[in-house]
């Protein structure tokens, strides 16, 4: 594309985005998913599904601008109550649970929300850039990848997955492999089996990750919290400073960097690209840290580089809807519905035929990235507030809004004693010192390795030598030998030095 | 004592049957007086979705009450469905019905409604127009030459579907065994997911509207119509009965239910409203945008077509072999 080009259609772009009632849609939705972000539960699906009919009656572009800040505005929201509660309102905050809330613990939530945000308007800003210059050939790049190679791209996840836990690394494997079992629920796609439902038809697609997280995170964090004798308001009496310091900034600034750009790879492939982009940006500054031992205990990089990845993939996961019209995730398929609401057919003429409608759209993801940083850091005080109110009503309030958040999703009430099953569960694992994060991730990618396996066995007619033939596939299994080789190879020569002093 | 108690009660209970048939006349005719659900069992933004919804604007429109959409999606519109056949029939709970939840389900899995005794129909909201596509890298170009192919490449050929027991696979399976062809089946998550495995040509072949837009685009064929007439969009693309193999398009037809024992006169109502609105020009305009027409029927052909269909799709089911359990 000629540069002269990419003005005149950046131009054409913001002259539609910049227009008062456009400006004033990219606000409602950027304002409503941070709402939605940060109540616990309620997850841009759901809410988009809920506003979707009511776009019937908004001009398209306008329609498209808000739904499309609702997505971006709930990534921001979502790792609010990631930070603050201990809660991931999204899959793609999973990890920022990890060194955010321990943050907030020592004081210091206001510099992980502040970090968070501007690391996500970074990521947006240069992801926004990616798509309006190169959206067409990273399309391509997502089109080289057979299942074969998805198959061993989430193979390299769960081996990152392992990495990310703190503590022991068996247990880490073991919550992986129980994450993947849980994954197994539900409707096998290749045999139409059904899976431990055990009848229940709330079970025929699998356990939702909605109430899984709200369960082993929220209602485990709060029967912890109310069984130990450390006071919880504890936490709230020594706020540092609500704005990140000068030296924040600086560890940060690479982490974030690094972050955006794996972010925004990995968002342009279907499934878990966001959720792999966020624990492998945790999982590459773990590894570049000098001081790995401080991960899982509040560090800032932590925070910074997931943020930044998930809020990169979420922008760059708009580029196969955009050029193509496949939607990489659910929320992708509730804007393609939204396009269809209004007559226009989402595929590959869609940059032809609607210009306007195309480059406003990417316009006002840097206008909606914008107005949610303004928006956000003023509010961070508002949050950090938040932890001060007493944490007996505090409890009672997370734990409506999670059961809210879960029926909206399918109005079933089974899925809200999912929550508690899911609870009791998450408390033991409380008890045993049991990581939950590696439990999701593997809840998340082990149903997508098994899908992408077997349709990989499928297509190549029962050879399995497809994932060692095909050189992107065989990259990835390289890298994740040799991930968890550096892994296990220090436990193993340390269990010899035991053995020997023995 | 006791029995004269038992006998007032039952007399208590036939006067209130009494009364409340009175009422639901009385309703009948008032009806609608209150907002109408418009259930449906498959997610927004979905193609059936994206039918319901003009669907709902019109029928609110013509009857001054709002007829209002709730999705009931998962299990493969199980519960959906599940959830408008236990729904009071009072005419204030319709189903926007699918037919593979009628037709296909039922038979692959046990469901908790029964197809035929559960709803009576109302109208028929339209059906999908659509055929076989082909990634021309592929090498077949036209439906003689892809079947060909198939015969002297048997297993080589892979087709892309919404996912087991949806109404592309029948469609596949149905050519398969029509053709006597060999053509592998791969299940996806959903049309979106098969499309993005069928532009790269990882799967050659697919049958889902959502690959129109880019057989216009040039990068995919289409090798025929599965419906009666063609698609106004695709005027030269031959419907597969011109192509010499009659009976074999698989319907995926949409209509209008109501939990069995709603009043008549409600139906009927309905039903001529719904006509109308099919033969208007902007309604067909508006359908023609997203690949639908729709036939005039009245209740009584409806539940014709669907024991045919039902029929139909059980021949298939057992000459193909289709199994989900």
């Amino acid at each position: 594309m000629e540069l002269s080009d990419l003005f005149a259609n950046l131009s054409l772009g913001f002259s539609v985005a910049l227009s008062p009632g456009n400006v004033f849609w990219c606000l409602t939705g950027a304002l409503v998913g941070t709402a939605i972000g940060v109540l616990p539960g309620v997850g841009p699906v759901a809410t988009m599904a809920l506003l979707l009919p009511t776009t019937y009656y908004l001009p398209p572009e306008g329609a498209l601008i808000m739904l499309a800040g609702i997505y971006y505005g709930a990534q921001y929201g979502g790792s609010t109550t990631a930070i603050l509660i201990n809660l991931p309102g999204e899959s793609s905050s999973v990890v920022t649970v990890l060194d955010g809330y321990q943050m907030a613990k020592q004081g210091r939530a206001g510099a992980a929300l502040a970090i968070s945000a501007i690391g996500s308007f970074f990521a947006g800003c240069v992801a926004t850039i990616v798509i309006a210059v190169a959206a067409p050939p990273l399309t391509l790049v997502a089109q080289k990848f057979a299942p074969a190679d998805y198959c061993s791209l989430m193979v390299l996840g769960l081996v990152f997955a392992i990495v990310l836990a703190r503590g022991s690394i068996l247990k880490a494997f073991g919550m992986v492999f129980l994450g993947m079992l849980l994954g197994l629920v539900g409707t096998d796609v290749n045999t139409g089996n059904l899976r431990y439902s055990f009848g229940i038809s709330d079970l025929f697609d699998g356990i939702g990750f909605v109430p899984l997280v709200m369960g082993l995170f929220g209602m485990a964090e709060i029967m912890a919290n109310m069984t130990s004798t450390e006071r919880r308001d504890l936490v709230t009496a020594k706020v540092t400073g609500l704005m990140p310091t000068r030296e924040d900034l600086k560890t940060s600034a690479m982490p974030i960097l690094r972050g955006t750009v794996l972010g925004g790879f990995l968002g342009i492939l279907p499934g878990g690209g966001a959720v792999l982009a966020s624990f492998s940006a945790y999982t590459l500054e773990k590894k570049l840290a000098k001081d790995p031992s401080r991960f899982g205990h509040g560090a800032i990089e932590g925070v910074a580089g997931p943020e930044a990845a998930n809020n990169a993939a979420a922008q760059t996961s708009f580029i196969p809807m955009l050029t193509l019209g496949i939607p990489s995730n659910a929320v992708m398929a509730m804007m393609i519905g939204g396009m269809m609401i209004h007559g226009i057919v989402p595929g590959p003429q869609v940059m032809q035929e609607r210009p306007g409608l195309f480059w406003g759209m990417i316009a006002s993801m840097w206008v909606g990235n914008l107005m949610l940083i303004v928006l956000n850091l003023p509010m961070i005080g508002l949050w950090v507030r938040m932890l001060m109110v007493p944490y007996r009503l505090l409890s009672v309030a997370i734990l409506f809004f999670c059961c809210i958040g879960v029926y909206s999703l399918n109005n079933s009430a089974n899925e809200v004693l999912f929550i508690a099953a899911f609870g009791l569960l998450g408390y033991l694992f409380f008890k045993l010192d049991c990581e939950p994060a590696p439990l999701l991730l593997g809840f998340i990618l082990g149903p997508l390795l098994e899908v992408y396996m077997r349709r990989a066995m499928l297509l190549s007619r029962g050879d399995a030598m497809v994932f060692l033939e095909r050189p992107l596939s065989l990259s990835f299994l390289v890298l994740a030998g040799l991930l968890l080789a550096i892994v296990l190879l220090p436990n193993i020569r340390k269990a010899r030095e035991v053995a020997f002093v023995e | 004592m006791r029995r004269r108690l038992l006998l007032s009660l039952g007399g208590a209970a036939s006067a209130a049957a009494i009364l409340r048939n009175g009422t639901a006349r009385a309703q009948a005719q008032n009806w609608p007086d209150r907002p109408v659900k418009l259930l449906l069992p498959y997610a927004p933004g979905g193609a059936t979705d994206l039918m319901g919804r003009p669907w709902a604007e019109k029928l609110s429109q013509a009857f001054g009450q709002q007829f209002v959409i709730e999705n009931r999606g998962g299990a493969g519109g199980m519960i959906g469905t599940e959830a408008a056949a236990k729904s009071p029939p009072d005419g204030y709970t319709l189903f926007f019905a699918p037919g593979a939840t009628l037709t296909t389900l039922p038979i692959l899995r046990k469901t908790p409604y029964d197809p035929i005794k559960s709803f009576t129909p109302i109208a028929r909201m339209g059906d999908l127009v659509c055929g076989f596509v082909i990634n021309p890298a592929a090498g077949p170009k036209t439906l003689h030459e892809t079947i060909a192919y198939a015969k002297q490449n048997p297993g080589k050929l892979a087709f892309g579907s919404a996912g087991l027991g949806t109404s592309s696979q029948m469609r596949i399976e149905m050519l398969k065994f029509r053709a006597k062809v060999d053509i592998l089946h791969v299940p996806y998550r959903g049309s979106a997911d098969a499309l993005n495995d069928l532009l790269p040509n990882t799967v050659q072949m697919m049958n889902e509207i959502n690959v129109l837009p880019h057989v216009k685009a040039g990068k995919l064929i289409l090798l025929n119509i599965n419906y009666p007439t063609r698609h106004p969009e695709f005027p030269d693309v031959a419907t597969l009965t011109e192509l010499g193999l009659p009976d074999s398009d698989v319907p995926v037809w949409f209509s209008l239910l109501a939990p069995a024992g709603t009043p008549m006169a409600i139906v009927e109502k309905l039903n001529a409203k719904a006509r109308e609105i099919a033969a208007s020009d902007d309604m067909k305009a508006r359908m023609r945008a997203i690949n639908v027409v729709i036939p005039l029927q009245s209740p009584e052909q409806i539940a014709q077509h669907l024991v045919a269909d039902i029929a139909a799709t059980g021949n298939l089911i057992r000459d193909a072999n289709i199994k989900l359990e």
